[in-house]
């Protein structure tokens, strides 16, 4: 995986983006979440996504599953 | 493993080229979010004929509208409370903060979603570690925690880094050097006003502060963080290095801090910012050595977008070489320089001498008035406004002078105004350009400084 400058990702920083990727997805699909995995899990992803731009991923913005 | 000195390596030594590469595709990403979501800013581009599709380098970025303190305030009026700034729904935002406003009593407000706050202790972290800061840490925060954003996103960005947080809000200068003391902290966060206000309590109590375990002051909220008198004379009183920061609500965190090299100034968070550095008259780009006003757009707070806005702070921009640290982000030297308007900053408050103005003028019993900026102690920025109550009787003007520096603070953060009745006539009147505003304070290593030794 590179990011959008051109630069490989270790296999600990991909794990990390892949990480935050699901959490995203589990996020805007899923209806069933209960308040505790769901704010929860929103967090992680606030934090994540620091971790992803950080990486320049070009994350965006992630206003519309809460975050 | 080798422990990194950088919050983030890759950014923070990255060749110029790729920093303005990196700046180029954020700028980009940013004016289509911005296009997209917030009607006001899209109508300011399209006159401008700037687009996404057409920034493909860092000129481009002299084709967008600079915005100012004024246009942003007068938003918030027009379309309370937080004006057509908003690129995303109220709903999503977790924090709320103000400044003081320009006028009256309306402050400059703002919000912030989860992943905006996380950003904001983010580009605290750039500073903290920049410095020295780690897990280690234990951190005492000499701060109000009010919606001041002040020291809030490096409460949270220590508790990333996953230093031990003392948050020393609601204490007596007494009870936090005590506490300081008392849980062995090891770095100390607040104005440099009141670094010396603590360290001269210290030293009533008997304290010599030099001999505690405090290693590293982190300060933020005035210029004085760069003055290299006051900042040695902080040094010498807490027997530790103290690193400057400067930050702004309209961005809700730092946008420059002072690395562990020390090198007289303050790196540029460049890969979360743009700051250009121009002529305040004219908005032309000043070259390095040269001072300026700084304008800033910011990749991070996506729920109120900031692009090219006026700060009206004066700076000095050098090449990140003149620092030994390693860093490829260009520096401040000496910080942040003065301000290019009337603002003055009270204990890392800003007051606007026309806001102070208005809500005087509130006040129809009130003839004349005078706001006077002063030194207490040699060390401790005061602010009081004297007022002429003419005709007033005793009990009259006692509640005048209660409600107005009621109305003052309240506007102002908090801000404790000295508010006094002077003898009427004695305050000067003004047939043009009134002058109402007289700043007594002495910077410490200037000529005609008082300051305090123990």
């Amino acid at each position: 995986m590179k990011n959008t400058m051109g630069v490989e990702l270790s296999d600990s920083e991909r794990a990390l983006v892949e990480c935050y990727q699901d959490l995203v997805r589990v996020l805007r699909e899923s209806q069933d979440l209960a308040p505790f995995e769901r704010r929860n899990a929103l967090k992680a992803v606030a934090a994540l996504w620091q971790v992803v731009n950080g990486l320049d991923l070009d994350p965006g913005n992630i206003y519309e599953i809460g975050a | 493993m080798k422990e990194s000195p950088y919050w983030n390596p890759r950014h923070e030594t990255m060749p110029r080229d790729q920093i303005e590469a990196l700046q180029v595709r954020k700028l980009k990403n940013l004016v289509a979010w911005t296009e997209r979501q917030v009607p006001w800013h899209a109508a300011r581009l399209k006159a401008a004929g700037v687009t996404a599709d057409s920034i493909r380098s860092l000129e481009d970025l002299r084709r967008i509208p600079l915005m100012t303190r004024d246009e942003w305030m007068q938003a918030q009026l027009e379309k309370p409370p937080f004006g057509p700034l908003l690129a995303a729904p109220e709903e999503t935002a977790i924090r709320y903060h103000l400044t003081s406003g320009t006028t009256g009593r309306i402050p400059l407000q703002v919000l912030d979603s989860m992943k905006d706050w996380e950003w904001i202790a983010e580009m605290w972290c750039y500073g903290f570690w920049g410095f020295g800061v780690r897990p280690a840490d234990i951190v005492f925060f000499a701060f109000s925690y009010g919606t001041f954003v002040g020291f809030w996103g490096a409460h949270y960005a220590c508790e990333k880094i996953g230093c031990l947080v003392l948050p020393g809000g609601n204490m007596t200068t007494e009870a936090r050097v005590k506490q300081i003391l008392s849980m062995k902290a090891t770095v100390v966060c607040s104005t440099p006003t009141y670094a010396l206000r603590m360290a001269q309590e210290a030293k009533t109590m008997g304290i010599d502060l030099a001999g505690s375990p405090v290693k590293r002051l982190i300060l933020s909220g005035e210029p004085a963080g760069s003055i290299p008198a006051t900042k040695r004379l902080i040094e010498e009183e807490w027997g530790a290095k103290a690193a400057d920061t400067a930050g702004m609500t309209e961005v809700g965190t730092i946008m420059i801090f002072e690395c562990a090299q020390q090198p007289g100034g303050t790196h540029i968070i460049e890969d979360h910012y743009i700051e250009e550095v121009v002529d305040p008259a004219t908005g032309d780009p000043v070259g390095y050595g040269e001072l300026g006003e700084r304008l800033i757009t910011s990749f991070g707070r996506g729920m109120i977008p900031v692009l090219r806005y006026r700060t009206r702070d004066l700076v000095v921009r050098v090449p990140a070489s003149t620092c030994t640290c390693g860093r490829t982000f260009d520096i401040y030297e000496g910080g942040i320089r003065g301000r290019v308007d009337d603002m003055k900053l009270v204990r890392g408050t800003n007051v606007y001498p026309r806001a102070v103005e208005s809500i005087v003028r509130e006040f129809k019993e009130i003839d004349e008035f005078r706001i006077h900026l002063y030194t207490a102690d040699g060390r401790q920025d005061e602010i009081e406004v004297l007022v002429e109550i003419p005709g007033s009787e005793d009990a009259n003007a006692a509640r005048i002078l209660a409600e107005l520096a009621k109305s003052l603070s309240q506007a102002h953060e908090g801000l404790r105004f000295g508010v006094k009745k002077v003898e009427n006539g004695s305050l000067p009147r003004f047939e043009l350009k009134a002058k109402r505003l007289q700043d007594d304070r002495t910077v410490i290593g200037t000529a005609g400084e008082r300051r305090v030794t123990a």
